[in-house]
């Protein structure tokens, strides 16, 4: 592949993703609220809206994208030692992930049917998943093959 | 298809890292071809011919089911 990027995005991704995930989850929970309140004084709401408001929206752009932007890096960067059964595979795990994110789809619009009709942050939450779900199957399954597996094979 | 990579390798005194080294790909790529998971292109084979003194043909084997 032409667009790889060079290995040290690799760490760098590894570092950000989590990073941006563990933040996120801080905003999630209200663990940033709870960490600004003890710095800045008790959270005040003014029409529904926070005086940490800003802080939290500004907090989760970062968070997002510092984790999109990580899993980008650690997606499309070389490894050390670029040959073609790393090429390989890394097109299996493609089409490995591709499969799973089909998969989980039907299943998702099955249960649909099946069950109630889901909200609009639901089918939200949803859409956000399973762009996710192709990228941690792609990462997970190509870093398992080539750094777990083989290595660990004589 | 099945190789005889392995043992040409042992013959030839060499470890999977000497032998990776040699024809320029990853540990990881040696062990895929030694335990048949995956064929390597033209080039590699030679590549590997080349490194373990033999004959493309003398490496490589068609299977019945090939």
């Amino acid at each position: 592949m032409k667009f790889l990027l060079p290995h040290r995005y690799k760490k760098v991704g590894t570092i950000i993703a989590p990073l941006g995930f563990f933040l996120w989850l801080c905003m999630q929970l209200g663990i940033i609220n709870l960490l600004l309140s003890f710095q800045f004084g008790k959270i005040e709401y003014k029409q529904g809206v926070s005086n940490y408001h800003l802080v939290n929206v500004i907090i989760a752009i970062l968070s997002f994208f510092s984790f999109l932007i990580g899993i980008y890096f650690v997606s499309f960067s070389k490894e050390k030692l670029e040959d073609e059964m790393v090429e390989r595979t890394r097109i299996e795990s493609f089409q490995f992930a591709a499969l799973v994110q089909l998969i989980s789809i039907i299943f998702s619009f099955l249960s649909m049917l099946i069950f109630d009709e889901p909200d609009k942050e639901s089918i939200m939450l949803f859409f956000i998943g399973i762009v996710f779900l192709f990228w941690l199957c792609f990462i997970g399954r190509f870093n398992y093959i080539l750094h777990i597996k083989l290595k660990n094979e004589k | 298809m099945k190789n005889n990579i392995k043992d040409e390798r042992i013959i030839k005194e060499l470890t999977q890292v000497q032998l990776a080294e040699i024809v320029k790909v990853s540990r990881q790529t040696i062990i895929s071809i030694e335990t048949n998971r995956y064929i390597p292109s033209v080039l590699l084979s030679l590549k590997l011919a080349k490194a373990l003194e033999k004959k493309v043909e003398q490496l490589f084997e068609l299977e019945n089911f090939d």
